[in-house]
């Protein structure tokens, strides 16, 4: 934050020029960055006729040169009524909420075993854990789908959680924040009063680690609900698929319907939008966790 | 190797033997299942020939041997590295310039100013392609109806999906993920010691020097960090360029030029069922990302001595 | 109480408890609300167009049939692919019966004929006289090494669409048209730089090398094919490279004649709106499209046979295409067939599919429908299906390889290709891109070869 009063100085001028300057290509660059959100939305709340003869929104003799009752809900209401994406979006909230959850216990566990038990074979585990980290993706997409058919679990919601219950790079971010936010002796401590292994771990370590906690399960949160070709290839039922697929199959069917796909993207990004505003704090320390920090 | 006592030197009593193990489980457990086998099954997998999962002939390094002269491969490979320069070379000098516009010390409202910038890296390919798809169509798209009305000799035809396609795909990227790096760079900028650059200041230093002998060496381990991670993404490109072309019956796009490396190993594995190709391309793409991270961190080391 | 629930918040972050909340929100949905029964038959389209036209049917067949009832989805294309493929070779679940476009088909056809997950339906045809009442080309994308796996959904000749109403503005007479350069002759008046920018806006034909199906047209058209008749690749046979460098003078140089307006995106229709093409190559399907979804255009456009490419002529051509198919893993095979049956060969079906959708039937019996002689007001009065009907036996056959796809893909680079070369250097005259075009087509027949003898599938003796 900068001082209320900066005191005056020669340079003063040039530096309120300059800033001036900053202002005004911040805020161009802000706008060139919301353009195509306000695009977004304006076309979800016009018909196809509109849409084809307005860049924004229609105009007419309303005020500010809009015509204001050319706007319309119809897009949304096809969308949720008409259309099964309510079903979507719940799948959406279950697959992101339910992973999310149990990937940020699941890693907290790891790191948490990892960085605070010296034990035989713990060098060994950590470069693994290192390891599968920097593997691509890509590379078990195709073997990966493989074993979910071996495993008899296509078309379920348990083919699609459980390969992403425990991403090795959580549990190097939850290592190195055990290690860097919670001291031995404190465990030690605790120990010599008595406490079981896993009371420490929930109510001692955890606490500690707790930024740690809230920005993993965002991150979870949004990597799971932006994922499309892990439910793409999985989950075949449409009853089942969540937003990123359903509404990419929409736009296969209502392809030149441009308001409702646009309707159903913003749908579709709304929920993480408000989450992010809700939880922002923790969303950027998540985003940014292990690159800066680490 | 460490003896399973802790060293500490009051006498703690010592954890039960099954502790570290209990918490590690459940990593172990979903790594061996969904990582190490599938690991060594795509090795076998890029020996064979399949036709789904259940249909499958041995053919020894066939694949890799086709792999070398397959030109969809080359041309997926050669798109997906102009789309990763790209990148590097636009979107994080945007980036970086964002976070030095953003990390002037007398400036008012930077939390808004961020938050606008990072909005956009929030949207997830999938939802982005729909976005996208329509933003760059012709004159009905805001890319072209949007540059026509502000200068009246844009061409409104202006053909970015058919001739312009990597193009239109790195502006997208820029749109979406600028703010996102910019945020590791405003936090690598708030780290360098204002000393430094006061000094810098006092030695007769302009802004330029500063920023090039203090500011870029003080913030190179980010700076290389951020490359990675971007080289890393871009490589694995696919849900943007295939959702957007995928209702044109085409996810390619024209004369495939939005084909990238994973979209030709999606196709290969899901769509003509040769899971055994596509274990070949995963691997070629694995081997080359990898020595790409061991090179960056090689780099890296040979900077701290 | 309080603090348990305090304890409770300091490791859960408010991030943590609000996703805990919706996660128990989201699976006491889940669990509340189950899935709705299915009906044992499943029937699945791609068309929304064909949603509609079979929805009586489907009524009257479930109070018909009660131990047989079948429930129609209308799937996304490429869902449906990729849905397909998933059903065939890992066995999730698929629809019993299903109509599957050309591009889709293929892919089916690529591993051992054992493996195709659709029943083959050739003696079924045979034994139940239903062979010989099928337009014989309709059904060669359908038949992969000598066996038929669906029921022709249609014909789709092509013929040319043009804006009426500007021909006739410029006084323009098309009965002299009989070729293709009879057409560009004729209509030459009609290119024009309609904003004063020095370029031209209007064009002839809605063509570009970036669509590869236009180029597959026209290559039929013309008597061209990239598979043989034993679907090997034949990129390189004579002929071809003559087709592809005429083809390349439409698109760039002193003879150009085409822009393109992608019909798939709302955008390329509004284009066509707007009179920046005169002419495109319209299937029935498409005339169909046409009326559904650019009324603007009513009364303004009339059909013309596709013009010939040298006098006598083929005058139409084939785009697109639709099977009925069966799944091998179905159980319920008996209801799948007499379903079929009851949805492609009645004449009532074929009237009202062509009411909706302008798509004529594939099956001759049904062409004598009063249905096709109707005046269409949308293309002035034109009979619209009995000028499709008119083309129906002459459009080409077509091949049903697997590679189908790719190869056509291919050979609109080797295209793409061409129109760079001519640009380069200035060339204007097919004879004088000839070589160029052969060497383009020889390297797309090596590549061909070496993708397709790699699948051990197809090579394998049979």
């Amino acid at each position: 934050m900068p001082p209320a009063n900066p005191p005056p100085r020669p340079r003063a001028a040039a530096a309120r020029l300059l800033d001036l300057l900053v202002y005004a290509l911040l805020t161009g660059c802000a706008v060139v960055t919301l353009v195509p959100f306000a695009w977004m939305v304006a076309a979800a709340l016009k018909n196809q006729t509109d849409f084809f003869t307005s860049v924004f929104l229609p105009r007419g003799d309303g005020f500010l040169g809009v015509a204001w009752d050319h706007l319309t809900l119809d897009n949304f209401r096809r969308l949720l009524v008409e259309l099964p994406i309510p079903r979507a979006i719940v799948n959406s909230v279950f697959l992101s909420a339910g992973l999310s959850l149990l990937a940020t216990l699941f890693c907290a566990m790891g790191g948490y075993g990892l960085a605070k038990y010296p034990f035989r074979g713990r060098a060994v585990l950590t470069t693994l854990v290192l390891g599968a980290a920097i593997l691509p993706p890509s590379l078990l997409l195709a073997p990966g789908f493989e074993l979910v058919w071996r495993l008899g679990l296509l078309d379920s919601y348990a083919g699609f959680l459980l390969p992403g219950l425990t991403p090795a790079f959580g549990v190097f971010l939850f290592r190195q924040a055990m290690l860097n936010r919670v001291p031995a002796e404190l465990i030690e401590s605790a120990r010599l009063d008595g406490c079981g292994e896993l009371r420490i771990f929930f109510q001692l370590v955890l606490p500690l680690v707790r930024p740690m906690t809230g920005a993993f399960i965002i991150l979870s949160f949004l990597g799971t609900w932006n994922n499309f070709i892990g439910p793409q290839l999985i989950l075949q039922s449409a009853e089942r698929q969540p937003l990123a697929v359903a509404m990419n199959n929409l736009r296969g069917v209502y392809g030149t319907d441009y308001g409702l796909v646009m309707a159903g993207t913003l749908v579709s990004i709304a929920p993480i939008m408000a989450l992010f505003l809700l939880l922002q704090r923790e969303f950027i320390s998540g985003l940014t966790a292990g690159a800066v920090k680490g | 190797m460490t003896p399973p006592v802790p060293a500490a030197p009051r006498s703690a009593p010592p954890f039960p033997r099954w502790a570290p193990w209990f918490f590690v489980a459940p990593w172990l457990l979903g790594f061996a299942t969904f990582v190490a086998w599938p690991l060594g099954r795509s090795l076998v997998l890029s020996c064979l020939q399949t036709y789904g999962p259940g249909t499958t002939v041995y053919v020894g390094l066939a694949n890799f041997r086709y792999l070398l002269h397959d030109e969809l491969f080359w041309k997926a490979l050669a798109n997906t590295v102009r789309f990763t320069l790209g990148c590097v070379g636009v979107q994080l000098p945007v980036a970086l310039g964002l976070a030095l516009l953003l990390n002037r010390p007398s400036l008012r409202g930077r939390a808004w100013f961020r938050l606008v910038f990072f909005a956009p890296s929030l949207v997830g390919l999938a939802f982005a392609a729909l976005l996208v798809a329509l933003m760059f169509e012709r004159r009905t798209g805001l890319v072209d109806a949007g540059l026509h009305s502000l200068f009246s000799s844009w061409d409104p035809d202006f053909p970015w999906l058919e001739q312009y396609v990597m193009t239109a795909l790195i502006l997208a990227a820029v749109w979406l993920y600028a703010g996102f790096n910019m945020v590791y760079f405003l936090a690598a900028l708030q780290g360098v010691s204002p000393e430094l650059l006061e000094a810098a200041a006092i030695d007769g230093a302009g802004p330029w020097q500063r920023f090039w002998h203090v500011t870029l060496p003080e913030i190179r381990p980010v700076a290389g960090l951020v490359v990675l991670m971007s080289v890393a993404g871009s490589f694995q490109l696919f849900e943007l360029p295939y959702l957007m072309f995928n209702t044109t019956g085409d996810p390619a796009g024209p004369d495939n030029s939005a084909l990238t490396v994973v979209m030709y190993l999606y196709q290969m594995g899901f769509l003509s069922g040769d899971l055994g190709y596509a274990s070949a391309i995963g691997w070629v793409l694995a081997v080359l990302l990898i020595s790409l991270a061991l090179l960056q961190r090689w780099l890296a080391r040979r900077e701290e001595y | 109480m309080p603090a348990r629930l305090r304890r409770l918040l300091t490791f859960g972050s408010p991030g943590v408890a609000l996703i805990a909340l919706l996660a128990a929100a989201a699976a006491l949905i889940l669990w509340l609300v189950p899935v709705a029964p299915r009906e044992p038959t499943q029937f699945w389209i791609f068309a929304k167009q064909h949603q509609a036209v079979y929805r009586d049917l489907l009524v009257r067949w479930n109070r018909a049939h009660p131990g047989g009832h079948v429930e129609m989805s209308l799937v996304n294309g490429a869902v449906l692919d990729q849905r397909l493929l998933s059903g065939f070779l890992t066995g999730t679940p698929v629809a019993d019966v299903m109509e599957v476009e050309r591009s889709i088909a293929g892919r089916a056809f690529t591993g051992p004929i054992a493996d195709v997950g659709f029943v083959d339906l050739t003696e079924r045809l045979q034994a139940e006289g239903l062979l010989d009442g099928i337009n014989r080309p309709s059904l060669s994308p359908w038949t992969s090494r000598g066996h038929i796996f669906g029921i022709p959904h249609d014909v789709h000749p092509v013929m040319l669409m043009y804006r009426a109403d500007l021909v006739e503005a410029a006084g323009i007479d098309v009965r002299q048209i009989e070729t293709w350069d009879d057409y560009f002759r004729v209509m030459a008046p009609l290119r024009q730089d309609l904003d004063g920018d020095g370029r031209v806006d209007r064009d002839l034909l809605n063509y570009s090398a970036a669509d590869p199906y236009g180029t597959e047209v026209l290559l039929l058209q013309a008597g061209g094919a990239i598979f043989d008749a034993a679907e090997r690749p034949c990129f390189d046979r004579p002929g071809n490279a003559a087709i592809l460098a005429r083809l390349a003078t439409w698109l760039t140089g002193s003879h150009r004649v085409s822009r393109f307006a992608d019909i798939n995106t709302a955008s390329g229709q509004q284009l066509i709106v707007d009179g920046l093409v005169v002419g495109v190559m319209a299937p029935d399907w498409l005339a169909g499209t046409f009326k559904q979804q650019i009324p603007g255009l009513a009364g303004k456009v009339r059909l013309m046979p596709l013009p010939a490419w040298q006098r006598g002529g083929r005058r139409t051509s084939v785009f697109g295409g639709t099977m009925l198919a069966l799944a091998k893993t179905s159980r319920t095979p008996e209801v799948n067939w007499e379903f079929a049956k009851a949805i492609y060969l009645s004449r009532e079906m074929a009237t009202a599919l062509y009411r909706s959708t302008c798509i004529i039937s594939p099956f001759k019996a049904n062409w004598s429908d009063p249905a096709y002689d109707e005046p269409d007001p949308y293309f002035r009065g034109q009979p619209v299906g009995r000028l499709y009907v008119g083309l129906a036996p002459h459009v080409p056959e077509r091949t049903s390889s697997p590679f189908n796809m790719l190869a056509t893909r291919r050979l609109a680079n080797c295209l793409t290709a061409l129109v760079a070369y001519a640009e380069d250097r200035r060339v204007d005259e097919p004879a004088a891109l000839e070589a160029e075009a052969q060497r383009q087509l020889a390297a797309a027949q090596r590549e061909f070869t070496a993708l397709i003898a790699r699948n051990v599938f197809l090579s394998a003796p049979p």
